[in-house]
């Protein structure tokens, strides 16, 4: 019999500890809250070594925008609200009644429509041609980056502005174990170095359902393919405590090297990995390997079929899932159609396993994988798995802030607060129901779309 | 089974796969669940044997009273862009006896309450495929009305669908015919064969000479056939007029018989768009006018299949009577030397609707879902929520008690078949939905379908959708 590695049988030892335990305690004690999992992550943007940030506070004109109902998602809803911005940022949230709103600024009356943070989407491939993707030169591919592609006036960038989009985790695609490093960009800029909020935003890794079209030399089975994925962020991770054990005067400065000079950037939780992953038992490789075993800053960004049998073990690593854009399982075995989404936040006893606790209000969001979906249709995601148990109220989260914190860049935009972006997205209804519009979307303080009657979008 | 699956969801890998684990699925689901042409079928319909003598209540009404199903109390959308709030449908076997307020309800009636419920007309597909349909003309003998596709089809309010293919060639042709998801009842489900005839636009100046001489030979032919009855009384020696051979489709358009499709080219709306990368144009002005022509060549509307340019040219369109089925979420880029005479148009259906043509609406086909139900694809992209793409029409800016046509009526009408279907009238075939909820809200659900009078899906009684409740 062969065994298994020994830290991947470590792992799954203490998984399978773990598991019994937890589910015996879990009714007396309240369900623990979703936290992503990044204790490394430098405590300011000028404390991180590799990422490199956008600019923030260009220029934009002072603008007070009024909308019978205001969304600021991480407090409660305000009646009749106003938002006031300038020189991109957001320097007041309240009730019309409350909100002085200094001389020379422009008010922009939205009526009766829904005033909300604009959209974060965080597994994307819209700012070039599909035939940018999928760059399959090894099987791991840790020296891509999509930094160098980003056209801010491509298709699907113009349908991110009508559908409510104004952030975007633009990554490589899923054809190698490790399609590259992503970028984190705003839909709308002067420039892309502009709209640039965080390079890398992430780095994508792909770990079964596709790459093994690319594979050859290492395998194309799960456990070929494994191999190279550990062994790519082995070296890096060397290279990383080299350079710490180096700032601490331990020893040499290491040779500099482009490419591990990224994955650093990984292993000091700069970013996360994005993983495109799905089904119980890939989902559960990533969390043991990638999270437990490599320790990274773990998103999971498919998240699909079964794999939502895991959520109490991602709830206590730490580890969120940005679903879609598939939405639904059919489990042949009980005949029903599964909301992914919505088992995932709720937990409960998915088929086989004891019951087990949801990720709760703050663990979730949904992706569109546009153009695998066109990035329009965000919400649409989010109806999708509403229809099939997600709650509304988190939904709203899960297009917003929760992405935002997925990503690290919560401290910019995915909600509405003073001193954070001034990224809005005007809705003509509920923004989650498709009948709704965007009336208006402004993004760093910017008015970069209003919406044309006679062609809303192309 | 579980093993197809992960090949399904991923997005970038070859269609060969994805449709090697769609055949095993179908052919798994065929085994365990009686689906194919020798499925079972236990009221002895289709296979030869004649029905029992009860079966015939037609031949001896007065034998069988009426059974009557009465649906009471629901906010009522007849499908015809009205509202009755609070009303009754009542279903006399398997036809709307009558629809309205204080209705009496007869002795022995099936009460359905729908109060604090919605009442529409059965949604219609203009495309579809599966959900019990044969694969060919007679599509009658192919049917499997126990397909499990069939329950799925009617928990997402799909009544009755398009099955087959519509032809794009240089003459009418094609295979189809209107399904009914009447489960269980074999002989209730096609309500029509061959409904739809299709033809391609952009034909060469030798193919459209060949149609006109067609067509003038079919009108000749369907002349001198109205003449002569007063021939023959004249001339009891008189022939009777031969159809000329290779008409007989052309004259099923010109009698009203078939529905004429016409395919506008330039391939399909892909996913990447493709205006970029030159693989599709950006308008297609030119097979729309053609298309037009035709229209006027058999003085008949022309069903315009997905245009991209339509919202250019809604008067003309109307001008001719005919009519447009489009996804509202296909997307093809302008071109950006002439930005605003090319590209797609969120507002389309509105602009059409706005000037009188009838719009159907269907689901965008990508990689992965399509017109079909099933369980592989992705929620949202395929027929397993119909409602959704008539809610992209409203986000259009389609008035919204017009949007619930472009799935129900209108679609009706785009098949031909909307003396039988698509709206709650009396003497129209009882197709009937009740939901909880508005028929366009993405959330709603099918809680009972009715078709032809019979209840065919109960949401609390199968697996599908029992365990979500809000």
């Amino acid at each position: 019999m062969n065994l298994p590695e020994p830290r991947l049988l470590a792992a799954a030892l203490c998984l399978a500890a773990a598991i019994p335990a937890q589910a015996a305690a879990a009714p007396a004690a309240a369900a623990p809250s979703f936290e992503v999992w990044h204790p490394r992550r430098p405590a300011s943007e000028a404390d991180h070594q590799v990422a490199k940030w956008g600019p923030r506070g260009l220029p934009s004109p002072g603008y007070a925008f009024r909308a019978a109902r205001v969304l600021p998602i991480t407090a409660a809803p305000i009646q009749d609200g106003v938002v006031v911005t300038r020189n991109g940022l957001i320097e007041a949230v309240g009730p019309a009644s409350a909100v002085k709103v200094p001389a020379g600024y422009e008010w922009v009356d939205c009526g009766d429509a829904i005033l909300m943070p604009g959209l974060v989407e965080l597994h994307c491939h819209i700012a070039s041609e599909s035939f940018d993707l999928n760059d399959t030169v090894h099987p791991t591919n840790p020296e891509f980056r999509t930094l160098d592609l980003i056209t801010l006036d491509h298709d699907q960038i113009l349908a991110a502005r009508a559908g409510g989009v104004s952030t975007a985790l633009y990554i490589p695609g899923s054809g190698s174990n490790m399609g590259g490093f992503g970028t984190l960009t705003k839909t709308w800029g002067r420039t892309p170095d502009e709209a640039l909020v965080r390079f890398p935003g992430s780095l994508k890794i792909a770990q079964a359902g596709n790459p093994e079209r690319g594979s050859g030399d290492l395998g194309t089975d799960m456990m070929g393919m494994s191999e190279g994925i550990r062994m790519t962020l082995l070296d890096g991770r060397r290279y990383w405590q080299q350079h710490e054990a180096w700032q601490r005067g331990e020893g040499p400065q290491p040779k500099a090297d482009p490419t591990l000079e990224l994955l650093r950037g990984l292993f000091r939780h700069e970013y996360p990995v994005s993983v495109h992953t799905q089904i119980y038992q890939v989902v559960l490789q990533t969390l043991q390997q990638l999270r437990q075993e490599l320790e990274l800053w773990t998103v999971v960004v498919h998240g699909t079929f079964d794999a939502y049998r895991l959520s109490e073990d991602m709830l206590r690593a730490g580890v969120p899932i940005a679903g879609g854009p598939r939405q639904y399982y059919f489990d042949n075995r009980t005949g029903r159609f599964e909301g992914l989404l919505g088992n995932w936040s709720r937990g409960g006893q998915h088929g086989w396993r004891q019951p087990v606790l949801g990720l709760g209000a703050d663990g979730l969001g949904v992706n569109t994988d546009s153009p695998v979906v066109p990035q329009e249709q965000l919400t649409l995601q989010a109806a999708m798995a509403v229809r099939l148990g997600w709650p509304h109220e988190w939904a709203l989260r899960g297009l917003t802030i929760n992405p935002a914190r997925f990503a690290g860049i919560d401290h910019r935009t995915g909600s509405l607060e003073v001193g954070k972006d001034a990224d809005l997205s005007v809705w003509s209804g509920d923004p989650i129901d498709p009948r709704s519009w965007v009336e208006l979307l402004v993004v760093n303080g910017t008015l970069c779309y209003r919406r044309d009657p006679s062609r809303p979008v192309f | 089974m579980n093993a197809t699956h992960p090949t399904a969801v991923v997005p970038w890998l070859g269609r060969t796969a994805l449709l090697a684990g769609l055949v095993l699925t179908l052919a798994v689901d065929g085994h365990a669940q009686g689906r194919g042409r020798r499925g079972p079928r236990p009221d002895g319909a289709g296979d030869g044997a004649p029905p029992p003598a009860a079966a015939k209540p037609a031949e001896a009404p007065a034998a069988k009273p009426k059974h009557h199903v009465a649906i009471v109390g629901g906010d009522v959308h007849l499908g015809t862009g009205q509202r009755l709030t609070g009303a009754t449908v009542l279903i006399a076997d398997d036809k709307i006896e009558a629809v309205g307020h204080n209705l009496a309800v007869p002795e022995g009636a099936t009460v359905l309450d729908a109060k604090g419920k919605v009442v529409s007309p059965g949604f219609v597909c203009v495309l579809g495929n599966g959900m019990g349909a044969g694969r060919g003309t007679p599509f009658a003998d192919g049917v499997n009305p126990f397909d499990p596709e069939i329950k799925q089809g009617l928990a997402a309010g799909i009544t009755a669908f398009l099955a087959g293919s519509t032809g794009s060639s240089a003459m009418p042709s094609g295979s189809n015919a209107v399904v009914k998801l009447a489960w269980g009842d074999a002989k209730g489900m096609v309500l029509k064969e061959d409904a739809v005839l299709g033809l391609a636009a952009e034909l060469s100046l030798g193919d459209r000479e060949k149609l006109a001489e067609t067509v003038q030979k079919a009108r000749d032919y369907l002349k001198a056939l109205e003449e002569f009855p007063k021939q023959k009384a004249a001339d009891p020696n008189a022939k009777e007029p031969a159809m000329p051979p290779g008409t007989d489709k052309v004259i099923a358009v010109l009698r009203g018989q078939a529905m004429l499709w016409v395919q506008l080219g330039g391939g399909g709306m892909g996913m990447f768009g493709g205006g970029r990368r030159g693989a599709a144009r950006s308008d297609d002005v030119d097979a729309i006018r053609q298309a037009l022509a035709t229209a006027r060549l058999f003085g008949r509307g022309v069903v315009l299949q997905k245009p991209v340019s339509a919202w250019l040219l809604p008067d003309e369109i109307a001008a001719t009577g005919s009519m447009v089925y489009l996804s509202p979420r296909d997307r093809r880029p302008a071109d950006p030397q002439n930005p605003d005479r090319t590209g797609s148009n969120l507002a389309s259906a509105a602009i059409l609707a706005k000037a009188g043509v009838p719009v159907a609406v269907t689901c965008p086909v990508g990689m992965f879902g399509g017109a079909g139900v099933g369980t592989g694809g992705i929620l949202g992209q395929d027929l397993n929520t119909p409602h959704v793409d008539a809610a992209y029409a409203v986000r259009g800016g389609l008035d919204g008690r017009k949007a619930l046509r472009t799935i129900t009526l209108d679609a009706a009408r785009l098949l031909g078949v909307d003396s039988r279907i698509g709206s709650l009238e009396a003497g129209k075939d009882a197709d009937v939905l009740i939901l909880d909820g508005d028929p366009l809200h993405y959330a709603t659900f099918v809680t009972i379908a009715l078709v032809n009078g019979k209840v065919v899906y109960d949401k609390a009684a199968e697996p599908l959708y029992r365990h979500i409740t809000r």
